[in-house]
């Protein structure tokens, strides 16, 4: 059923980017989400290059300046089970909790995780579209109403799948990446790529390039931390309207935000309005409601997806009351 | 299981029900001491440790694979197929198509008059078969069904029934896309019925399409020796299939073995036969190997059934009272590319369930592009459950009534729809709906949720529903042949399947509840249609009131001849005699007892035949299965969110047969429910392929284990049926999906003040509706 390719397990890092000889040679983890798209044929593969022997990405440190390095090999289990995170990082600790359903975060790992692919259900189908180096998005017409009401560029509306990442991006992560060039350090914020930028990819990875760790620095003083999720399916889903809340606070004042979004857009979707207008403000009702109804301002909302914008201001709202709260 | 296990204390010393004299029948138990128990499952061991042997799990050393190439799109005539290459491909067999002969096959759809060829050249669905192919291993055969090239005029297509009727839509069969006549029903006078009324309600509803996706795929193995067939298929009648493939195939039934013993689930998809088994006969006819093919999840999704989607509308007139005085209700539904009960029973419940003069029904099914219907788990009872709930809940408001009240205004002593009013042998509905509001605390809710003023956006709301199912008394015929070998052991034979239900169980239950026996010294061959007696399909909530009645009378007819040994033996009136603990003992003289093992009439025969067979059910009154379910919900108030808290069922299927696998129907009928109302519904894409867009388990929304409420509390209610049959058993396991979606509807409504009547209940649609009514605010 599936193409045939050549799986290697590498024993260090240095043999891992030799070995992504070609762009059909696909790095394998936790191998729950690459195992689908090959059995589904989303894409080929000629070889596999399996990282899981490689204990040194595996996880949680901490580090000179009192953040934490994450190992790409580390599973979300662990990331939810360690108390450091759930100290200092509380909204990411919750958004890998969020993520897939207990087995899967038993399994998948935290590179993995970033790095998966959409979960659009024409990309997933046998449907050649854009994103698959076909000439359409079937979604923009078509069967819409789990996809993106930002930053589709009117090219692809898929939504980015993760839960970790936005909570990553509202931290100021930091992703380190190993290649054939050498290491290069790449801010969580510009990881993920928008369709206008490149249609085929979702990543700034090259090819041979591989994701070793994730660097969180300190939080400021003061900072408080959420991820909220709303599924369509209770127990476990990928998000309809997600937001991931880093918030600094200075006595009963905002001192700095970081708001992102999930199920928003192709890329976890930061929100400048809303962290323009609650710096340097009190939490209080009034900056809340104006913060809810800013989240959704520019949002282009497709034929069957207008039900986010009242989602992601309910979620936006509650989220914001509950820090207010904190 | 341990031979004196001590959990199965109550197998230990019960006395035996009387043996009914010649001729005569049983009576209806009076105490039961197996009957009833929460027994585990007799396979239970087997089914968990992986060790039962489903059709999926058939293999032969000389076995191949075989897969089905389907049509991947709507609607398109086949115009050419190479399958040159396919041929040459490693590994493959054999590849036929229409015109490989011996394939060029008349294939009649299940429900309706539909035919087509087993190969159409015209392919009305996505997934429709184009060819077969055979190769050694699975991987090969997939690959050569990539490898085959077809041809494809690809035509227009319709995909969604609303549409299928405008001028503009592609036309299915015939001259419009209309599947027939539509199906109308009418008694009384529902204009004047409604001139009574002091509050007339009319309301659209509508309910999604729903995938059955049991856990075993749908597929069978199928050898043949010289000119004599036999499958092993993943089915829910084993007869069924038989008939199916001996009829495609042009052979005598005796011809053609079917066996099924386990199976992974179907919930009304595998009544019969698929293309899939007649073209693994073809397979493995071409190939002269056994052949395995079993459908792949995504094919599943296509072309094994769907519970259809239905757009109602119910007007619906009560009086001041909470008199019903009329029901208007017209339905549109589709059955898919071919005859197959778009609508079949959708207006049941609206006819039938509650007292009401004057009724009038118009349903209107018709053909899309899409896969076809097939039963599922009650079928149309959940979707006319929906809107006739909701009705009665909203009429219940206007006229300041308690819902539970209105309904037990409305209750029915007669079937009101069939002809000549049927009494029923009982109706538990106005049991069901007190016993279970009392479990629930009803009132006390009810009375806290309106003098609370619930505050933040998490409201607390509760609703009820009631229902009956239109069959579950279960019909002859059924034959059973019950072994009683020398040592005591039994062995009892069936045509039935089990369907993971725990048929078996019961079965085994009869037999020790008549016999004295222990349930492990009990086997029981079933679903072998070379070896076992004739049943019809387990479907329609019918098997236990099918079965165990036949069970029992061939339980009491091997009793009556052991005694009848044991009495020449012991020299003593076999009127005396009766059975404990595997020793038979006369009640007037003590002295007289001898154990089973011992009898040596019993010995030189070897064994002793008891046949049992299905008698008719009563005549002029009807066997129907009733309930009430009650639930507690919590909705966010701002995103749309629905917690299920809690669910309380009350279900009247008679006897209670076995708590614990009675619960499990209870628990797993809420639960489809659930799935029903908030999450699941097929994807079509209408816009520019009509390909299903959600054709597995992660974009299609089953609920999952924990989705299922904390709490499902079972409130079995049984009035005692002496008349339905000499078990007093009926049906269970469809009844309790029924109301469960409209139930959550109507808690959802007493939590937001917002009738969602669109099925799937989720923040997709909640959260929009909630915001526009704060916007009009
Ligand atoms: C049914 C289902 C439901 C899910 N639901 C959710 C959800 O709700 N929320 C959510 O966030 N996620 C969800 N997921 C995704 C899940 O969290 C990811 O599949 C998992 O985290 C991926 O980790 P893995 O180690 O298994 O990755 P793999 O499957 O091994 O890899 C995934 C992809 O990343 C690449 N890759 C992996 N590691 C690296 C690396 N170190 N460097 C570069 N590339 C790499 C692989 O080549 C591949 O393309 C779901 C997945 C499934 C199957
Ligand atoms: S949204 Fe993107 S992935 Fe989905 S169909 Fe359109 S182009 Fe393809």
């Amino acid at each position: 059923m599936m193409p045939n390719f050549s799986y290697l397990r590498v024993n260090s890092l240095e043999q891992a980017v030799e070995g992504l000889t070609s762009p059909e040679t696909r790095v394998l983890a936790g191998g729950t989400d690459l195992l689908g798209c090959l059995r589904d044929r989303i894409f080929p593969a000629d070889k596999l290059v399996s990282i899981t022997r490689l204990d040194k990405l595996r996880g949680i440190e901490e580090t000179a300046d009192g953040g934490l390095r994450i190992g790409a090999l580390t599973t979300l289990t662990e990331l939810i089970d360690s108390p450091k995170l759930k100290e200092r990082f509380p909204g990411l600790a919750q958004a890998a909790g969020e993520a897939a359903s207990p087995q899967l975060r038993n399994q998948g790992t935290i590179g993995g995780n970033i790095c998966q692919k959409p979960r659009c259900w024409y990309y997933r189908g046998e449907f050649h579209c854009l994103r698959k180096g076909g000439t359409l998005c079937y979604a923009f017409g078509g069967e819409n109403q789990f996809h993106a009401i930002f930053g589709t560029d009117n090219k692809c509306c898929i939504v980015h799948p993760s839960d970790p990442s936005p909570a990553l991006v509202a931290f100021e992560a930091t992703v380190r990446v190993v290649g054939p060039k050498g290491t290069r350090l790449v801010p969580m914020e510009k990881f993920h790529v928008l369709p206008a930028e490149n249609v085929e990819k979702e990543t700034v990875l090259e090819q041979g390039e591989i994701v070793t760790e994730i660097v969180l620095p300190k939080p400021a003083a003061g900072t408080r931390s959420s991820y909220r999720k709303v599924r369509a399916r209770r127990s476990w889903d990928f998000a309809l309207a997600g937001v991931a809340l880093a918030v600094a606070f200075k006595g009963d004042k905002v001192e700095r935000a970081r708001v992102v979004l999930s199920g928003a857009a192709p890329v976890p979707w930061r929100v400048k309005e809303v962290e323009e207008i609650v710096t340097g403000k009190k939490l209080d009702a009034s900056t809340i409601a104006k913060a809810a109804a800013a989240t959704v301002k520019n949002a282009q909302p497709l034929e069957h997806n207008a039900y986010k914008i009242p989602l992601f201001k309910a979620v936006m709202e509650e989220q914001l009351t509950a820090m207010a709260k904190g | 299981m341990k031979v004196d296990d001590p959990e199965l204390y109550y197998m230990e010393g019960f006395p035996v029900p009387e043996t009914p004299a010649p001729g005569e029948d049983p009576k209806p138990w009076i105490e039961t001491f197996v009957i009833g128990k929460p027994l585990p499952r007799v396979d239970a061991y087997q089914r968990v440790s992986g060790s039962a042997i489903y059709p999926s799990d058939v293999s032969f050393p000389d076995m191949i694979y075989g897969v089905v190439v389907g049509s991947p799109h709507p609607n398109a005539m086949v115009e050419r197929i190479d399958t040159s290459k396919a041929e040459k491909m490693p590994g493959v067999r054999a590849v036929i198509t229409g015109s490989t002969a011996g394939a060029d096959l008349t294939w009649k759809w299940p429900y309706g008059n539909s035919k087509s060829k087993l190969f159409d050249p015209h392919c009305r669905f996505e997934g429709d078969a184009v060819a077969g192919i055979a190769a050694d291993t699975p991987y090969q055969a997939a690959d050569a069904a990539a490898a085959v090239e077809v041809q494809y005029k690809v035509l227009p297509f319709v995909v969604d029934e609303r549409k299928a009727l405008d001028p503009a839509a592609p036309v299915i069969h015939g001259k419009d896309n209309h599947v027939g006549k539509p199906d109308t029903y009418e008694r009384g006078d529902v204009n004047k019925g409604f001139a009574e009324a002091d509050v007339v309600l009319e309301t659209e509803y509508r309910t999604e399409c729903l995938i059955h996706t049991p856990m075993e795929l749908h597929g069978c193995v199928a050898r043949w020796d010289g000119d004599r067939l036999t499958i092993w298929e993943s089915t829910q009648g084993v007869y069924p299939v038989q008939q199916d493939v001996a009829g495609v195939l042009g052979m005598p039934l005796a011809k053609v073995r079917v066996i099924g013993h386990y199976m992974g689930g179907g919930f009304g998809s595998k009544l019969q036969a698929g293309k899939y088994t007649v073209i693994a006969s073809l397979l493995a006819k071409a190939t002269g190997r056994p052949v395995k093919l079993f459908l792949s999840r995504e094919e599943t999704f296509l072309s094994t059934g769907n519970r259809p989607p239905s757009n109602m509308k119910l007007k619906a007139g009560v009086k001041k009272d909470g008199t019903l005085t009329a029901l208007e209700f017209t339905c549109l539904g589709t059955g898919g590319a071919y005859q197959s009960g778009g609508i079949s029973l959708v207006d049941w419940l609206i006819r039938d369930l509650y007292t009401c003069p004057n009724v009038r029904c118009e349903c209107n099914d018709v053909f899309i592009n899409a896969g076809c219907a097939r039963p599922f788990r009650a079928p149309g009872h959940p979707q006319g459950s929906w809107a006739l709930e909701q009705t009665l809940d909203a009429l219940a408001e206007a006229i300041k009534m308690d819902p539970v009240d209105l309904r037990l205004k409305n209750i029915p002593l007669y079937s009101q729809a069939r002809a000549g009013d049927p009494p029923y042998t009982t109706t538990g509905l106005k049991e069901c709906i007190e016993k279970g509001a009392a479990a629930f605390g009803w009132k006390e809710a009810r009375k806290k949720l309106s003098q609370t003023k619930q505050e933040g956006h998490i409201r607390t709301g509760i609703g009820m529903g009631a229902c009956l199912w239109f069959v579950g008394g279960g019909r002859p015929p059924s034959t059973i042949v019950l072994k009683l070998f020398s040592d005591g052991s039994a062995n009892l034979n069936m045509g039935a399947s089990d369907l993971g239900t725990g048929t078996k169980t019961v079965m085994a239950m009869v037999v020790a509840e008549e016999l004295g026996l222990k349930i492990h010294n009990i086997q029981i061959e079933n679903a072998d249609t070379g070896a076992t007696q004739y049943a019809t399909a387990s479907g329609g909530s019918k098997t236990v009131p099918t079965e165990s009645p036949a069970v029992r009378a061939a339980a009491v007819e091997v009793k009556r001849q052991l005694l009848k040994i044991a009495a020449d033996e012991l020299k003593t009136d076999v009127q005396a005699l009766t059975i404990r603990n595997g020793e038979i003992l006369s009640s007037r003289e003590p002295a007289k007892r001898i154990k089973i093992p011992d009898l040596k009439g019993l010995k030189q025969r070897g064994v002793i035949v008891g046949i049992g067979y299905r008698g008719p059910n009563p005549s002029n009154k009807w066997v129907n299965p009733f309930g009430a379910q009650f639930c507690e919900v919590k909705v966010d108030m701002r995103t749309g969110e629905i917690e299920v808290v809690r669910f309380v069922a009350a279900q009247e299927s008679g006897r209670v047969m076995n708590r614990l696998t009675y619960d499990s129907q209870v628990i797993g009928g809420i639960t489809m429910g659930i799935g029903l109302g908030l999450t699941e519904m097929r994807v079509l894409d209408g816009n520019e392929t009509g390909k299903m867009c959600n054709r597995n388990w992660h974009d299609y929304k089953l609920p999952t284990a924990l989705d299922v409420p904390r709490e499902i509390v079972s409130v079995p209610i049984d009035p005692g049926d002496t008349e339905a049959n000499s078990t007093g058993a009926k049906g269970l396991g469809e009844p309790v999906t029924i109301p469960t979606a409209a139930v959550i509807a109507n808690a959802v409504y007493n939590a937001t003040g917002i009738r969602v009547t669109e099925t799937p209940m989720s923040p997709v649609k909640l959260c929009l509706m909630l915001a526009e009514r704060d916007r009009r605010k």
